[in-house]
């Protein structure tokens, strides 16, 4: 957004056409921002949650994100839903697999740090960024969809951040 | 069948020995001896007046004393129910498999198994499922069981 | 080219996280070429010891547990706990109370049923019903969020009523909904039941005998589809189902086509029971007095539930105290998932996600 308002301060015009100067940082990752693709993790109940923004009332794809099914070809893993502790090498598995550059959104009181599930359980991994790295924690149990599209607003905000050198 | 019939019938036909428990519900409730467990899984399944061919559920109980398994049937066709179970010692829980009545009880038991640390008869396949592959921690149901990483809920009274 | 060809088996993977599996289920399957010799489900990989969990909790904190235990219809689950604590105490809920139930849970019947009639088609390569659904179930949403507060893990039914009344405004937007809510079945239905391709994958596959459905000890629609006439709310009746009047529906193959007719035919009649309710309902209280340290009397009880997915049970012991002493929840998903290497022995990868997505197995049911 501040790229388009400063555009006619930066912009050339020469005669054809003009031109623009800005930074490779700024456009590489305001291009990476609105496009995140995101990875199909649910495991339990967050999982329709996350369907449901999917869905056509609240829409992800208007944000640029569509859901893939092949680490290989995800930008952002959403972690919906309780990680186990036999899930969690298989976890971390595929977040070995994504190509980088690769974020993590924990969604949910349970993969924030075990949710309702902290006391009296021998079988849960109290929170996923045990394994794995996360960038965005959204609580709830489970978050509205508003609260998730918010989440992956500000991982957009994250990223605009970064500079080349620091992509992994 | 009402209660009173069932009980009837069950007490007076089947060969081996059926105790009642007196109980408010309206299935009658009986206690099996481990060893007629597999020939009363039968009778109660192919009897004409019982057919109780639906297995609603399975379940393992620790109650302190002694392990029990307890079995909740009932039949598709004349829609009445009845419960019964086996108690087991504490030091040597062992009971038979009945997937040759239920084929369907199969992983019901295999849960029992796996929670409760009863070993089951003649079962074809008792390996773990739900806990993980490398859990050497003991059998988590039991009463009394901690293990590490087992945070108990604080009591606010 | 006189090589000679390699034919032994493969074992591949379908592993715990897959698009078309539903959850986290793992299916090792031995192939010949494409053609399934052997599926292996794995489980356990969302086993959260809820069981274990309620053993120190009272019954008011084990009720949003056990929402937790099958997420796509929280009121269920609700419902078949309090059915089993108020069958040990014999406690009477009142009737505005029992009528608001009955119409969260078939309203909560009809918001599963969607998820599926979105879902399967999306596992077969259709992805326009799922839009679809989804916006009718986000209505539902409204209205559930109107009345408690959440729209996924609802913690309204407790022990002795319902927590809360409902608005003013619920009647007449449940109303708005049950108008408009045939034609929608009806667009769903346009879409798919006389589509080749839907047919071409669904009809003739993965059927299940009625000799399947008693050893195996299926319940609910899958069920139905073969033909076992068998549902709870008519042969076992529960609460005040016995005063509605509504229809069984029933299929006759078995096939994967039989059970996606049999839930969208289940829909029309919760949206029948509904509209019943609502011109029903009567005034009074939802909600009998209960102690917040509720202690049953001791004893030992089984409550079922005809819940969307088969037979919801929760076997509860009590020892007098304000613990439970012992809880098994048994969901329909758990009987239905050790029937499936049988019904697709023989058949191609592609069958057994069509079956899969039919069966609406659920992963937390299996693994609680």
């Amino acid at each position: 957004m501040g790229l388009i308002k400063k555009l006619p301060v930066y912009t050339e015009h020469i005669p054809g056409g003009s031109l623009v100067t800005t930074s490779v940082n700024s456009v590489l990752t305001m291009a990476q921002a609105k496009s995140l693709w995101y990875l199909l993790f649910g495991t339990a109940c967050c999982a329709i949650e996350l369907m449901a923004t999917g869905a056509s009332r609240y829409d992800f794809d208007r944000l640029g994100m569509i859901f893939r099914a092949s680490p290989r070809q995800a930008d952002i893993m959403l972690v919906a839903g309780t990680i186990t502790k036999k899930m969690a090498p298989r976890v971390k598995r595929i977040y070995d697999q994504m190509a980088q550059p690769r974020y993590v959104l924990a969604m949910g009181g349970c993969a924030i740090g075990g949710g309702p599930f902290y006391y009296d359980c021998y079988s849960v991994l109290k929170g996923v960024d045990k394994i794995i790295p996360v960038d965005v924690f959204v609580p709830g149990c489970p978050p509205r969809p508003e609260a998730l599209l918010q989440g992956c607003l500000e991982v957009g905000k994250k990223i605009r951040t970064l500079k080349l050198d620091e992509w992994s | 069948m009402t209660k009173a019939e069932l009980t009837a019938h069950i007490t007076t036909t089947f060969s081996g020995q059926v105790t009642v428990i007196e109980n408010t519900q309206p299935e009658p409730y009986f206690i099996v001896k481990p060893e007629d467990l597999v020939a009363f899984a039968r009778f109660i399944h192919d009897d004409s007046a019982l057919q109780l061919t639906f297995l609603m559920n399975l379940a393992g109980a620790d109650t302190g004393e002694r392990y029990e398994v307890v079995y909740n049937v009932c039949s598709y066709q004349l829609k009445h129910r009845i419960f019964f179970k086996i108690q087991l010692p504490h030091d040597n829980p062992e009971f038979d498999t009945v997937i040759q009545v239920w084929p369907g009880a199969n992983w019901f038991e295999r849960e029992v198994w796996e929670l409760f640390g009863m070993t089951v008869r003649n079962h074809p396949n008792l390996t773990r499922f739900l806990l993980e592959d490398d859990w050497n921690e003991g059998f988590p149901l039991r009463k009394g069981w901690t293990g590490t990483d087992f945070i108990p809920l604080p009591d606010r009274g | 080219m006189a090589e000679e060809l390699r034919t032994e088996d493969m074992t591949m993977n379908m592993g715990p996280q897959h698009p078309s599996t539903h959850g986290v289920c793992r299916l090792v399957l031995t192939l010949d070429g494409e053609v399934i010799k052997d599926c292996q489900p794995v489980i356990g990989f969302l086993h959260r010891s809820i069981e274990k969990m309620c053993e120190n909790r009272t019954y008011a904190q084990c009720i949003p547990l056990m929402d937790r235990f099958e997420y796509c219809t929280s009121m269920s689950c609700n419902w078949a706990f309090c059915l089993a604590a108020e069958k040990l105490s014999d406690i009477k809920v009142p009737e505005r109370g029992e009528y608001l139930r009955v119409i969260m849970g078939e309203l909560n019947r009809i918001a599963s049923h969607l998820i599926f009639v979105g879902v399967t088609p999306m596992d077969c390569g259709a992805l326009t019903p799922f839009l679809y659904t989804f916006r009718e179930r986000e209505r539902i949403m409204d209205l559930f969020e109107m009345t408690c507060g959440q729209r996924l893990t609802y913690n309204y039914i407790r022990i002795g009523g319902v927590a809360k009344d409902i608005p003013p405004e619920f009647i007449p937007k449940c109303r708005e909904f049950l108008d408009i809510f045939e034609e929608k079945i009806r667009d769903y239905e346009k879409l798919l039941v006389d589509n080749p391709i839907w047919i071409a994958r669904n009809k003739g596959v993965g059927i299940i005998t009625p000799q399947l459905v008693y050893d195996y000890c299926i319940s609910g629609p899958s069920a139905r589809a073969s033909g076992v006439n068998f549902d709870i709310r008519k042969n076992d009746p529960y609460s005040i189902y016995d005063r509605f009047d509504f229809d069984i529906p029933l299929g006759t193959g078995g096939d994967c086509y039989d059970r996606f007719n049999v839930r969208v035919n289940e829909m029309r009649q919760s949206a029948r029971i509904v509209a019943q309710a609502l011109d029903h309902l009567p005034d009074g209280e939802i909600r009998v007095k209960v102690p917040l340290k509720f202690k049953p009397n001791p004893g030992e009880v089984y409550s079922r539930r005809e819940n969307s997915r088969g037979e919801m049970g929760v076997y509860l012991v009590s020892d007098g105290s304000t613990k439970p002493f012992r809880i098994r929840a048994r969901g329909g998903s758990f009987s239905h998932l050790q029937a499936v290497p049988h019904i697709v022995k023989g058949l191609k990868i592609a069958d057994l996600v069509a079956i899969f997505a039919s069966m609406d197995i659920i992963m937390p049911e299996i693994d609680r």
